[in-house]
Order: structure tokens, then sequence, then C-alpha cells
């Protein structure tokens, strides 16, 4: 063996010549590994492969011709981004494409945005700059943004799109979630607009719980409160029995009485259900709070708390003064002071009482309260922040209760620590942490919420949007929404309107709900004595619409004193409410606008001014729309709708003066005129 | 052929050109080749005679020049990679991106430093292993292995210094690590972490500080220490042998092996 090798030595290396000859030739070989390995290139091999495929395809010579070999690459300095997906990923922009099953070559899908004005790490992540798919798709020891799975990639738009788009309903809903599951009460959200996440639900107060409901309850919905209602947002804190007993205990013993807040009972709670079920319609309860029905479905709005079960928790005297005025027990709550009569409420309060489910507290007997049971709660109720959601006497709100969220769509996947047999990324951790938030570490105070997966990716959508680019963007590209305003109208009419949480469904001046029509030009928009008559007995616009104006049983003197605020504040510079008489066109005009309406523009197709022959039900019906709007107002919304209301479905059609001024003539024409004439007959 | 090959280096030697630069002239007699060496600013830190015997592979494994071969590779490396290179967050990592993705043999190029750098280490800390298993730091010798041990700790900075300019993960906490490392030192070891890292961490200062150390101050420094330590060869006695060390310490040399021998 050791001859063989010295041998071996002797004619590679025995003399000088031989010596550097061999040297030589190793040297010029590993020389050769440079080349050799950029023509053995991944991105020479996918596009030798486009190539092929696209030889045999009928639209060859133009991909062909479109083709351009080498490293292609879109760089973006404004945004950091140097792109050469495009080498692999040749046939992103070939519309033809699409038949081709899975990328590398399949045409992009359709997006709003162009490929070289965004470049592709923007929305996918992963690792532009590589050139093989390794390193650019995958997580490496140098570079830890792997690409963006396909359903978390809306996350991507929230990055410059701060408000709501209409092609995102995840990243949408997410954020809607995120502010109404109440996240941001315990975790700081700094947006990238510089505001801070507000949370859209109102956690009720605690320091007078025991006036609204029993101790028993509150400890059957500290175990489990989705077992009172499923739509709950209060989440569950796992406690053991004794822990739930002693925090029923503190708050209990906490809570102080509030005058008026459980007068003695104006009436005995009626037991009609159908005079009860018949007001909580007219009164339309259902436009906020849900009620499950025997087929366990929900029926009504997510406003409100949902009233399933509600009997086990009220007590009567308290719900009588709530429905006799809320803003007695909650001056900040979004419950319209409705005026209703005793006997009304007698019977309101009867049919809610009624809704009861015998199961909830029937295991439930706790003994008397210790001392030691109730301090022993107070610290539980202080150490689980609960006081970061509800008001409580005696304990103050938490600072930094839960860790910071600003910019976790860029948290460093090494600061991380995952679940044994979890991927290693990001959007799995956040996910996991808002699945099951306690696995992680015993310990952790993260109450368990009851998210269903499509809530859970929505969340992680949205808060992957929350990270690094979306803080830095230049400024040009940041597409900015229109924040909440804290308009308040002012004097007796502003008081009036708080009263009856008008902005609960209203909008006005940016600042209000979105269930109901947007008020801030309705001065110029309507006649008063429409308004008057409405606010006396509110009828239907939209006969598809399940939510309505409740009646709120105001007094004349309330109704002039809102008519008067609206019709003189409620005004748009754009128009002149009386520029144009009411009455008085001529026949002519009434025809033609009849026949521009039946004939050149079709409006038939979305609204009714004949109700025996027109089938629209997408826009307001017309047939009183005479005595209801003015006739300024109808010729705007005729010349251009969206100046009037922003957004609004109804199409802006170019119309001329004339034609304009015509279709006015017709629809103010329009003013319920056959019921009123027969009703006269 | 490799006599045709003698004869057209000695013709060359002959020009005026060469004998302007090269002022010894050609002629292989012992004086010629003396002065050959002594008159040329690079050679004359070597011996201008050395022993045959000493040229084998087995005197000195070539571990010295094999070192001063990868020194060589990493400086050629070094300064086109400084081409394309930007000591800038978040550049940095962008720029060894290209070299890695897009430009022509760039990954060739950063491969080969990196190579040469570890195969650096390794052959320094072989080099002074045989010195110090052979005796070859003895006196008169003592003051060249002292030069050694400074050019491994420069050696090993260029390493460490090198480490962070790829400004990836792995760079970031392995220098975060590092210089955690040095604030452990008493008294004032969150100054020294400080002067390192030109902060309290490792950002932009950071990279710019060790980006200088590594292409600027720690070469050249090295440079420096590597030619004293070849001037110190020559100054020494030439490479070491053991007939080369002064008769006192010879003899005390045998006593020492002869106890090894006896247990034989």
């Amino acid at each position: 063996m050791k001859e063989k090798f010295t041998s071996l030595w002797q004619r590679l290396f025995g003399d000088s010549v031989r010596a550097f000859g061999v040297v030589s030739l190793i040297f010029l070989a590993s020389l050769a590994i440079a080349p050799a390995k950029n023509f053995f290139s991944e991105w020479r091999h996918y596009q030798h492969g486009y190539l092929r495929m696209v030889r045999n395809r009928s639209d060859a010579n133009t991909l062909q011709r479109h083709f351009q070999g080498g490293i292609q690459q879109i760089w973006l300095p404004e945004l950091g981004v140097v792109d050469r997906c495009t080498s692999c990923h040749v046939g992103l922009k070939e519309a033809s494409l699409t038949d081709v099953p899975t990328q590398p070559f399949r045409t992009h899908p359709v997006i709003p945005h162009k490929l070289d004005q965004f470049g592709c790490t923007v929305c996918h992540r992963g690792q532009g700059a590589a050139t093989t798919v390794a390193e650019a798709h995958n997580s490496t020891l140098a570079w830890e943004q792997p690409i963006l799975p396909a359903k978390y990639i809306e996350s991507s738009c929230g990055e410059c799109h701060r408000g709501p788009l209409p092609g995102t309903p995840q990243l949408n809903q997410g954020r809607n979630l995120l502010a109404r599951q109440g996240c941001a009460h315990c975790h700081t959200v700094k947006l990238p607009d510089g505001t801070t996440m507000k949370a859209t639900d109102d956690p009720p107060s605690l320091s007078h719980v025991a006036d609204k409901t029993t101790r028993e309850w509150i400890y059957a919905w500290l175990k489990d409160p989705q077992a009172y209602a499923s739509t709950s947002t209060m989440p569950n804190f796992k406690l053991t029995d004794d822990d739930a007993r002693d925090m029923s205990a503190f708050l209990i013993a906490n809570s102080t009485p509030l005058p008026g807040d459980t007068a003695t009972l104006s009436a005995r709670p009626s037991s009609d259900p159908a005079a009860g079920a018949s007001l909580y319609g007219e009164s339309f309860c259902a436009s906020c709070h849900a009620v499950q029905n025997a087929a366990g479905n929900m029926v009504g709005g997510d406003v409100g708390p949902e009233l399933t079960r509600g009997g086990n928790k009220v007590k009567p005297e308290w719900l009588q003064a709530w429905l006799r005025n809320p803003r007695n027990y909650d001056p900040r709550t979004g419950m319209p002071h409705y005026r209703f009569n005793d006997p009304q409420i007698a019977t309101l309060s009867g049919f809610l009482l009624a809704k009861t489910d015998s199961d909830l507290l029937a295991n439930v007997h706790l003994e008397a309260a210790t001392p030691e049971q109730i301090a022993h709660g107070k610290r539980l109720v202080s150490d689980y922040g609960c006081a970061s959601c509800h008001e409580i006497a005696g304990i103050k709100k938490p600072e930094n209760f839960a860790p910071e969220l600003s910019h976790i769509g860029s948290k460093p996947v090494t600061q991380l620590i995952f679940l044994p047999g979890m991927p290693h990324t990001l959007p799995d951790y956040i996910a996991g942490k808002i699945k099951q938030p306690r696995t992680f570490s015993p310990g952790l105070k993260m109450p368990q919420y009851a998210f269903t997966p499509a809530q859970i990716d929505s969340l992680t959508t949205a808060l992957l949007a929350l990270n690094d680019r979306s803080n830095t963007l230049p400024p040009s590209l940041a597409v900015a929404t229109t924040p909440e305003s804290d308009y308040q109208p002012a004097g007796k009419a502003g008081k009036l309107m708080t009263d009856l949480a008008c902005f609960s469904c209203h909008r006005i001046n940016g600042h209000g709900g979105d269930m109901a029509p947007d008020l801030t030009w309705e001065g110029s928009s309507v006649q008063r004595e429409w308004l008057v008559q409405f606010f006396k007995n509110p009828g239907t616009l939209r006969p598809s619409l399940i939510r309505r104006m409740p009646r709120f049983n105001l007094n004349d003197a309330e109704v002039n004193e809102l008519t008067d605020y609206i019709m003189t504040v409620y005004q748009t510079p754009a128009i002149d409410r009386d520029s144009m008489p009411l009455s008085g066109y001529s026949q002519g005009q009434v025809e033609l606008g009849k026949q521009l309406f039946y004939g050149k523009y079709s409006c038939q197709g979305c609204h009714i001014v004949d109700t025996k022959t027109d089938k629209g039900y997408i826009g307001p019906t017309l047939t009183h729309v005479g005595s209801r709007l003015t006739a300024a107002w109808i010729y705007q919304w005729m010349k251009n709708p969206q100046s009037l209301r922003p957004g609004t479905a109804e199409p802006n059609r170019g119309m001329s003066d004339d034609e304009a001024r015509a279709l006015t003539a017709f629809l103010i024409s329009q003013k319920g005129g056959a019921r009123q004439e027969a009703a006269k007959k | 052929m490799a006599k045709t090959v003698d004869q057209y280096l000695d013709d060359l030697r002959g020009t005026r050109v060469w004998r302007s630069i090269f002022r010894s002239g050609t002629g292989s007699s012992t004086l010629k080749r003396a002065l050959a060496i002594q008159q040329n600013v690079f050679l004359h830190l070597f011996s201008t005679k050395v022993r045959t015997r000493m040229l084998s592979f087995s005197a000195t494994w070539y571990l010295g020049t094999l070192t001063l071969g990868t020194f060589l590779i990493l400086v050629a490396t070094g300064i086109p990679l400084m081409f394309y290179y930007h000591p800038s967050v978040p550049q940095a990592y962008a720029d060894t991106k290209d070299l890695q993705f897009v430009v022509s043999s760039g990954l060739f190029l950063r491969n080969l430093h990196r190579w040469s750098a570890h195969a650096m280490v390794f052959l320094v800390f072989a080099h002074m292993f045989k010195v110090f298993y052979r005796g070859a730091y003895r006196t008169p010798r003592e003051f060249n292995w002292v030069i050694g041990v400074i050019l491994l700790l420069m050696t090993l900075l260029l390493s460490y210094t090198g480490y962070l300019l790829p400004w990836d993960q792995l760079a970031y906490w392995a220098i975060t690590v590092g210089s955690n490392i040095a604030s452990a030192v008493p008294v004032m070891g969150e100054k020294i972490h400080f002067l390192l890292l030109g902060g309290n961490a490792v950002n932009a200062n950071a990279l710019l500080r060790f980006y200088v150390l590594h292409c600027m101050i720690l070469p050249l420094a090295a440079m420096f220490f590597v030619a004293i330590h070849f001037w110190r060869i020559r100054k020494d006695g030439g490479l070491y042998s053991h007939d080369s060390e002064p008769a006192a310490l010879r003899a005390n040399v045998a006593t020492d092996a002869a106890p090894a021998k006896e247990a034989q």
C-alpha cells in the first residue's frame, strides 16, 4: 500500500516539471468550477424549461419574442426592492399562460398593481435578491423571512392601504376583529400613521354590577362566557372553580349601588309574549341585538349584546330602569333612549326576562363569601388584568399589560419560542398564539378566545400587516384612511342626539356608525315636512332591508328641535336647497323625464316608481320621492351622485342639464299621489 | 526543453532593462546569488543561503509558506470583493447577495476568500504547533515566536472582523455574542465593548469599524509583522535545524532528550 502510494507520488510530483504540471491542472480544474456553477445555475435551468414548454404552444412566436434571457430583476430603490424572481418566473406577465397549471411559468393573477412598480417581495416576502429556489423561498441561516403563505397575502395590501379595501375582505375583517374583540385593550398597537388603535368594543363598567346581575351569573359567566352567549367577545380565562368563586365574590362586594338604577318596579313584567315580540320588532331591537333561534342561527345585529339568555343575567328592576333610560346606568352606551311608557316597559321587560336557559345557572351554588375569598378575588382580578377592559372601582387600568403589537409582522423568528412540532414561521406562530395562547408556556395570562379558523386567519393577516415596511413606507405610497372624527353636535339638539344614540347607526361629519345613511348633508337632501313625519312614524325607504329606523316615541317639541337643527346645520355647500321649485314643472318636462327614466337610463332596474310594473330593489323606492327629497338635491344627484355621497352605488350617467332637469321634474312629481288621492276619495 | 527555457531566461537576464532593475546581473556564482538576494528590496528579508535539506517537505511541512500563500490569496480576492461591497446598512447584505447571485464568478470569489481564511487560521495553528514541538521557538528565536503569536492574534482578528461584513443573521449574532464576551472583562469590559462596536449594540457603526479594521488596519499591521517575522528568520540564523543551534544549547537538548532514549 505504502509503496503504491510512494510510486504514485513519484509519478506526479517526482520532479519539479511534473509537480508544476499537476498543480497547474488542479488549479485550472478548480478555476473551472466558477463558470460551471454559473452555467448550471437554477435560473438557467428554468429558463430552458420555459423555452421548451413554449415551443409547442400556438402562441410560441409571441412568447419567444417577449422572452428575455439572463438574470432579470425589478429594482425599486424607493422600496428597497431588488427582485430577481422574474429570472425563473418567466411567464408572469404573459396573459396567455393562465392554462399553465403551476408556477414558475404561470401568469400572475390579475391585480390592481403593475409588477414593475411593486416587484414581488413587497407582497410575497421571501428573498428577492436570490436566484436559487431555496434561498429565495425559504428561510435560511442568513435570511429568516420566507415566502408568505398565499392565505395571508392580503396582509401585504395592508402595508400601504391603511383603510378597508373592497378587494381584501380578510384583511378588513382581521382589522375589524382586532378592534372589536378588544385586543387593543391589553396590547398597544401603534398604527403606521402614528395613531394608536382604539378598541371599538365597549366592555361594561363593573363598578355597579351588583345592581344589574347576580353573583351566580357572574360565576357562570367567568367560567365560560360562551356558554351564556356564543357571540360574546369576553374570552375564557380558564379559571378554576375556586378562582371564579372568589372573583365573583369580589366583584359583588366591590359594587356600589347607583341611585335610580333599581327603582321599584313601576309595573309587573308582563307575560304577554305576543305583545312583547311585536314591541321588540317595532322598536327594531334586532338591528343591534341578536337572539339565537330554535335552529341555532343568530337573528339580529351584533352591535349590542346577545339576548338569547338575557333573563338569566339581569335583575328585573335593573332591566326596567335600563329600558326607561339606559344612560342612567351607562352614560356612554350606544343604546338609544327610547321614550317607552310604563306599559311598554312592562311588556318589553317581561318579553326579555322570559329569555332564559334553565341549565345555565342550575349547578351554581355559592356559599356566602368570606373576607379572605374577597381579598383573593381582588388579587385575581388585578392579576388577570380585568381592569384593562372593564372599569372596576378601586383597581387601576394596568399599563403595558401585554406585549406591544405595533411591529409584530416583522418580529424576528429567532426571538420566538415555538411549540414542539410547529412550523418555525411567523404566521404559524401568530396563528398558534391566537388559537391557543395558554399552551405556549404555563403562567401565560392571555385568555382563550372563541375564534373560528377563518377569524384566526383574518387576525393573523391583519397582524402581519403591522410590520417594518408599513412603518417605514415612503409617505407617497401610503394610502391613508380617513380617521374617525370626534364630531359632536352642539346645543339642545346635540344633547338629544346623544340621548337617542343617533351615532350608533348614522354617520355625521366623519363620526358614527355605518348601519344607517350618512346624515352630513341631510338638511339639503330632504323636505322638512317629510322629516317631521319620519321622526313620528319612521317608514322604510328600502324594502329589502331588515334593519330600520326605530320609533323613539319623541314628543312634538323634540321632533321640532331635531328637525330644525338638521335642516339648518346639515347642509352641503354644493346645493342651494331652495334653488329649484318643488312643483310647477311643465307636463312636457315630466313626460320627457318619464321617458328617460324608463327608456334611456332604465332606472326601473334598481328603483320602483310604479309599484305595479317596476321591480327594482337595489335602490330606494321612489314612489314618494317627490314629497321626500328637494328638487335641487335630485338635480345634483342626477348630475353627479358621487359628489353628494362618495362611494354610492348610483352610477354617474353623465346626463346633460336638460335631461337632469326633466328627470327631476318627473321624480318630484312622484308624491305618492295614487295612494293619497285614493285616501282623499 | 528545460534547457532552452533556461537559455531564454539567461538571455532575458542579460537585457538592459533587466539589468537596470536587478543590478547584480546574471551568474550562478555564490557571490552573484548572494547579491541577487541582498540587492532586492523584497528578497533581502530572506537568507542569502539556505541549506537544501531545509527546503525538503519534512523540514517545515511548508506551513509558514502555505500560510503566506493563503494570506496572498486573501489579499488578491479581498480587493475585488471590496469593489462590490458597501459597508453600510442594509446595503452590505444586498451586496453579498449580489456577489452570490449575479456577479460573474462572485460566489467563487467569495468562497475562495472564505475558505482561504479558514485555511489560514488552520495553517497558522499548525505552523505554531510544528515550531513548538520542534523547539524552534528557543533562543535565539524567542522574539520571532512572540512576533508569531502577534500574527496569530492578527489572523484571528481578521477572521472575526470579516465575519460581520456579510451582515446576515449569522454575522450579526456571532458578533453580538463575541462582543459581549469582551464586555465580560473586569472593570473596563463595557468600555471595550463600546469601543469595539462604536455603540452599545451591533449596528451601522460596528459594521464600519469592522470594515476599516478588516480591510485597512489589520492587513497593513499583518504585513508589517510578517515582514519582521521573515527578516528575523534570517537574523536568527535561518530556518531552524538542530545543528543551527548554539553548541551550549545543543548540549542541553541532548541531555534533555537522553532519558527518553533510555526508556526506549
